[in-house]
C-alpha cells in the first residue's frame, strides 16, 4: 500500500457534494434578506453570491475531474467563513461587495498558486531567501512609505494605497513568515542561517511595533514561538525568549506610556462605556441581544458601531443570526486546528508538518485576539476575523495561509505521490 | 520528523485555550447578559437613553399605566392619573430608581438567554405586570394632599398589596418640565424620589408609638400607673414642652392626648439601651426592604444625648428620622396581630422569573411584636381615635391611629397620621406624611379619611 493510499484510508474524504450542498443552502438562506430588502429584490445583491455560489462549485468540480483531487475540507471551511462574510458585507455594505467577492476570488488564486508552489520542496528552499528579503525590505518600505504618505490611521501606521486600493502590507508578510519560518528549519540548518531567521523575525516583529501594529506583531510573536518550539522542542529557550519579549514589552510601556494607555481600558469596559469601552460594550450588548438564534439578517444594532464588518463583525453574527451560528465560526477554527495536527503526522517532510501546524496555530490565535479581544477578555488589538471580515488584504492572505495546510496533506498532490 | 509532529501537539493546547476562553466567555454572557442588554446604550430598547420597548404596566383594574407604541413609551391618558402613579411606575430615563420600570426593566424586556430581546425587536414589546395599585385611589389621594407636599402609602396588611402609593412633588412624565434638571430655585427639590420608599423625616409624635411599645413591654403594670403633666418636662439638661398642661393621667390617657411631658418621662424611665433595644425590634436603624427595594433607613440613635435631648427623642423629635413606608409595615404589624407583613406592589407578571423572584419574598423578621403587646397598642390607638379625633373623622371605619406634628427647622411642622382600620373585612393600614402641612389633626387626618373613604367605596 502507498502512502497515499494509507493516507486516503486513515482519513476518508467527506464526500464533498453533499458538504457543498449543505453550504450552498446554508448560503442562500442566509443571503436572501440581502436580496430582498423591504420588498425590493437587489438584483445586483443576488448576482454577486450567484457567482460566487457558482465559483465554489466550478472550483470542485474542476478540481475533481481535471485534477483527480479529492480532499476539500479545508476549502468547504473557507466557502462557509467567505459566504457568511458576504452575507454580513452585503447587509451592511452592499457597496463593498464587490470588492469583497474579487477579493475572494485573488484570495483562492493566490491559494492555489501557493499549493502549486509548495509542491516541490527544492524550490521551496530555493525561494526562501528572496522571499525573506522581499518580504522584511517590502515591510520596512511599506512602513516609510505610510509614515510619510497615508499616516495614522486608527491609531495604527498599518494602511496603505496603490491605485485606489488600500491594503495592509503586514497581512502578506504573514504569509511569508510561515513559509520563511519553515522552510528555514525544514532541516538541520547551520547556526548562521537560524541567525538569520532570527534577524527576520525580530526585524519583522520590530516593524509592526513601529507600526503601531501591536495584534498583529502578537501574531507573529506567537507563531514564532511555535515555529521555534516544534523545531527545536527547548523549553527553556522559549521560555527565555518569551521573558525576553515580556521584559521588552514592559520597556516599551514604561517608555512609551501612551502604549499601555491603549490598553488600558482591559477588563474596565463597562466603566468606560462611552469611551474606550465603546466598542467592546456594544459587541457584548447586542451579541447578547440576539439570544441564541439571532434577531434577523438586517435587524441588528451593532451594524452601525464602527468596525461593524471587519473588526466586530463576529459580534454582528451573534446578533443576527444566532449565538449558535457565533459559536460554529470559532468552533470551526479550533476544528481547523485539530484536522492540521492530524494532517501533519503523514505529511512528507518536516517543512509541510512545521508550516502546516504554525498556520493553524496563527490562524487561530488570529481568532482570540479577535473574538476575545472584541469581548473584553483579551486586551483589544483590532485584528480581522479570517476569512469573515471585511477587508482584501485578510482575505487574501487567509487563503494564501491555509496553502500551507493543503500542501501538507499527501492526497493534494495525486499524481506526485502515486507511487511512493 | 517524528520530533517535529510530536511537538505539533502544542497546538492542542491553544485549542484547550481557546475553548476554555470560549466557555469563560458564554459563563460571563450567561451571568451578566440580563444587565448587559438592559443598559441603557441597547438602541432595540432604548432611544437616547430612554426606554422604548418594553411591556405593559397595568394596574390592579387592568388599566395600562405605561406601555409601548409606535411612538415608545405612552403613558396613561389622563394627566392627574399619570402624576399619581408616576413614582410608583417610574421614568423612561430612570431617574426614579425605585419605579417599577427601572427595577423590574429587565423582566418588562423580557430578555432572555435563549431568546435575546428577540420578542422586544419582532412585538415591540416585552413581558406585562400588574401591579397591585389602584390608579382611582393614587388619583385621590394626589387629590386630597392638595397643593401640599408629601407621600400616602395604604396596604393590605394582611396579603400585603399596596392599594395606594403617591408621593409629591411629582411631575407629568408625558409633558416633563425642560428645566426639571437645571432649575436652581428648588421646586423640583427632591421630585425624584419616592417619599413613602424613599424619604426618611422627623416623625414627631407618631413616634410616641414606638415608646409605648417599649414601655408596655418593660414596665410592669404600665397600664395602672398615674402620671402628671406640667406642661413640661424638666431635666437638669432643659426642658421639654408639652403641647398642653395635662394634669394627672393614665398611660393610655397620655398616648391618646399625645402628652409630651408623659413620653419624654417614659423615654429617660426606660433609658437609651431599653428604648433602642425596643426601636431597633421595630426596624429602626435596620435596613428593611419592601416593594422590591431597599427602603431608606429609619434612625434612632441617642448614644451621646443628654436627658432632655433623650427626652425629645421620645417624642420622635432630637436626631429622630422615620422612613413612611416603614411606620406604614409597622402599623399593619400592630393591626395584624404582631405580624409584619412585607408590603409588595406586584400582583402578577407574565415574565416567569419575576413571578418566581416575588414567589420567594422571605417574611420580614426586622419588626417584630408579641401578640399582646400588639393587642394592648391596638386598643390603644383604638380609644385615641374613637376618643380624641372622634369616628366622626373617619365615618364607618372604626380607625385606630396616631397622628403627630413633627417639629422641622425653620418650617411649618410635618403632618403625620398612622393607622388602620380594625373592621375585618376592611384591613388597609395606612401612612400620610404631608411636608411643612401643618398641623396632623386638621391636615393629615382629612387626607387619611378621604383616601380610606375611596377604597371603601371602590370595594
Amino acid at each position: 500500500m502507498t502512502k497515499l493510499q494509507e493516507a486516503r484510508k486513515k482519513y476518508k474524504s467527506v464526500d464533498v457534494g453533499f458538504v457543498l450542498a449543505v453550504i450552498t443552502v446554508f448560503q442562500l438562506c442566509s443571503s436572501l434578506p440581502t436580496i430582498i430588502t423591504d420588498g425590493k429584490f437587489q438584483a445586483v445583491t443576488a448576482l454577486y453570491f450567484l457567482a460566487y455560489i457558482a465559483v465554489e462549485w466550478v472550483y470542485v468540480f474542476v478540481m475533481t475531474l481535471v485534477f483527480r483531487k479529492h480532499n476539500f475540507e479545508i476549502e468547504c471551511i473557507a466557502f462557509f467563513l467567505c459566504g457568511l462574510g458576504m452575507t454580513i458585507t452585503a447587509s451592511i455594505y452592499p457597496g463593498g461587495l464587490k470588492k469583497q467577492f474579487i477579493a475572494i476570488l485573488l484570495g483562492m488564486a493566490v491559494y492555489t498558486f501557493l499549493v502549486w508552489l509548495l509542491k516541490d520542496v527544492k524550490r521551496v528552499m530555493k525561494l526562501r531567501p528572496y522571499i525573506a528579503v522581499l518580504a522584511g525590505v517590502g515591510l520596512a518600505a511599506s512602513f516609510v512609505v505610510i509614515y510619510f504618505t497615508v499616516g495614522k490611521k486608527n491609531g495604527a501606521y498599518n494602511w496603505m494605497n496603490i491605485a485606489g486600493f488600500s491594503f495592509q502590507p503586514s497581512e502578506i508578510v504573514k504569509i511569508a513568515f510561515v513559509y520563511v519560518g519553515a522552510a528555514t528549519l525544514e532541516k538541520l540548518q547551520s547556526s548562521r542561517s537560524i541567525l538569520r531567521y532570527l534577524i527576520f523575525a525580530v526585524g519583522c516583529i520590530g516593524i509592526l511595533f513601529l507600526m503601531r501594529d501591536f495584534g498583529t506583531a502578537l501574531i507573529f510573536f506567537f507563531t514564532f514561538i511555535v515555529i521555534s518550539f516544534i523545531r527545536s522542542g527547548d523549553i527553556r529557550s522559549i521560555a527565555f525568549i518569551c521573558v525576553g519579549a515580556l521584559l521588552g514589552a514592559a520597556l516599551i510601556i514604561y517608555v512609551k506610556p501612551t502604549v499601555a494607555s491603549r490598553f488600558a481600558v482591559y477588563r474596565h469596559v463597562w466603566e468606560n462605556m462611552d469611551g474606550a469601552g465603546y466598542q467592546q460594550t456594544r459587541t457584548m450588548i447586542y451579541s447578547l441581544s440576539g439570544g441564541l438564534f439571532g434577531v434577523g439578517v438586517g435587524n441588528g444594532k451593532l451594524r452601525g458601531i464602527f468596525a461593524s464588518t471587519t473588526d466586530l463583525i463576529w459580534g454582528v453574527i451573534c446578533e443576527e443570526m444566532g449565538l449558535i451560528t457565533g459559536l460554529l465560526v470559532v468552533l470551526v477554527f479550533a476544528f481547523l486546528a485539530i484536522y492540521s495536527i492530524k494532517i501533519s503526522k503523514s505529511s512528507p517532510s518536516t517543512f509541510y508538518s512545521i508550516a502546516c501546524v504554525s498556520t493553524a496555530a496563527m490562524l487561530l490565535f488570529q481568532v482570540c485576539l479577535n473574538i476575545f479581544g472584541i469581548t473584553d477578555i483579551l486586551p483589544l488589538t483590532g485584528v480581522t476575523l479570517p476569512f469573515v471580515s471585511r477587508g482584501g488584504s485578510s482575505m487574501i492572505c487567509s487563503w494564501g495561509l491555509i496553502a500551507f495546510i493543503k500542501a501538507a496533506d499527501l492526497r493534494s498532490y495525486p499524481k506526485l505521490y502515486k507511487s511512493d | 520528523m517524528r520530533n517535529t509532529v510530536r511537538r505539533g501537539y502544542v497546538l492542542y493546547a491553544l485549542v484547550v485555550a481557546f475553548v476554555c476562553g470560549l466557555v469563560f466567555l458564554m459563563y460571563s454572557y450567561a451571568v451578566n447578559g440580563e444587565v448587559w442588554v438592559t443598559k441603557r446604550v441597547n438602541n432595540h430598547l432604548y432611544t437616547n437613553r430612554q426606554l422604548t420597548t418594553a411591556g405593559s404596566v397595568f394596574d390592579r383594574n387592568g388599566k395600562a399605566l405605561v406601555e409601548s407604541d409606535d411612538d415608545g413609551r405612552s403613558f396613561i391618558n389622563d394627566v392627574t392619573l399619570r402624576k399619581a402613579t408616576l413614582h410608583t411606575v417610574g421614568d423612561i430615563q430612570g431617574y426614579i430608581a425605585t419605579g417599577v420600570q427601572t427595577i423590574y426593566r429587565p423582566y418588562l424586556i423580557g430578555y432572555d438567554f435563549v431568546n435575546g430581546v428577540y420578542k422586544a425587536v419582532k412585538d415591540g414589546t416585552g413581558n406585562d405586570i400588574t401591579l397591585t395599585i389602584d390608579s382611582d385611589i393614587c388619583k385621590a389621594a394626589y387629590n386630597a394632599l392638595g397643593y401640599n407636599n408629601g407621600t400616602v402609602g395604604v396596604y393590605n396588611y394582611k396579603t400585603g398589596e399596596v392599594i395606594c402609593m403617591v408621593s409629591k412633588p411629582t411631575y407629568d412624565p408625558e409633558n416633563k418640565p425642560d428645566d426639571i434638571n437645571t432649575d436652581t430655585s428648588g421646586k423640583y427639590d427632591g421630585i425624584y424620589l419616592n417619599r413613602l420608599l424613599s424619604g426618611v423625616f422627623t416623625p414627631g409624635s407618631v413616634f410616641k408609638t414606638v415608646v409605648a411599645i417599649s414601655a408596655i413591654e418593660n414596665i410592669d403594670n404600665i397600664s395602672e400607673r398615674t402620671f402628671k403633666c406640667t406642661g413640661k418636662y424638666k431635666t437638669e439638661d432643659g426642658t421639654v414642652i408639652c403641647n398642653a398642661t395635662h394634669g394627672k393621667l393614665s398611660f393610655e390617657k397620655a398616648y391618646n392626648k399625645s402628652c409630651n411631658s408623659v413620653f419624654a418621662q417614659l423615654a429617660n424611665e426606660l433609658g437609651k439601651k431599653k428604648l433602642t433595644a425596643t426601636a431597633e425590634k421595630l426596624g429602626f436603624n435596620s435596613s428593611l426592604s419592601a416593594c422590591g427595594v431597599n427602603l431608606s433607613k429609619s434612625l434612632f440613635n441617642v448614644k451621646g444625648a443628654d436627658k432632655n435631648e433623650l427626652g425629645w427623642a421620645g417624642i420622635g423629635q432630637h436626631t429622630v428620622l422615620a422612613n413612611p413606608c416603614h411606620l406604614m409595615m409597622l402599623t399593619g404589624a400592630i393591626a395584624n396581630g404582631g405580624n409584619a407583613v412585607t408590603p409588595k406592589i406586584v400582583r402578577n407578571s407574565t415574565s416567569e422569573k419575576l413571578s418566581e423572584l416575588l414567589g420567594n419574598i422571605s417574611p420580614l423578621a426586622q419588626i417584630s411584636i408579641d401578640t399582646e403587646t400588639a393587642s394592648q397598642m391596638k386598643k390603644i390607638m383604638r380609644s385615641t381615635v374613637k376618643n380624641y379625633y372622634g369616628d366622626s373623622r373617619f365615618p364607618g371605619l372604626e380607625m385606630c391611629g396616631k397622628t403627630g406634628t413633627a417639629e422641622v427647622d425653620g418650617k411649618r411642622p410635618h403632618a403625620w397620621f398612622m393607622g388602620f382600620s380594625q373592621k375585618e373585612n376592611f384591613p388597609y393600614a395606612i401612612v400620610v406624611m404631608v411636608e411643612n402641612g401643618g398641623s396632623a389633626s386638621s391636615v393629615a387626618i382629612p387626607v387619611a379619611n378621604k383616601v380610606l373613604q375611596a377604597i371603601k367605596s371602590a370595594g
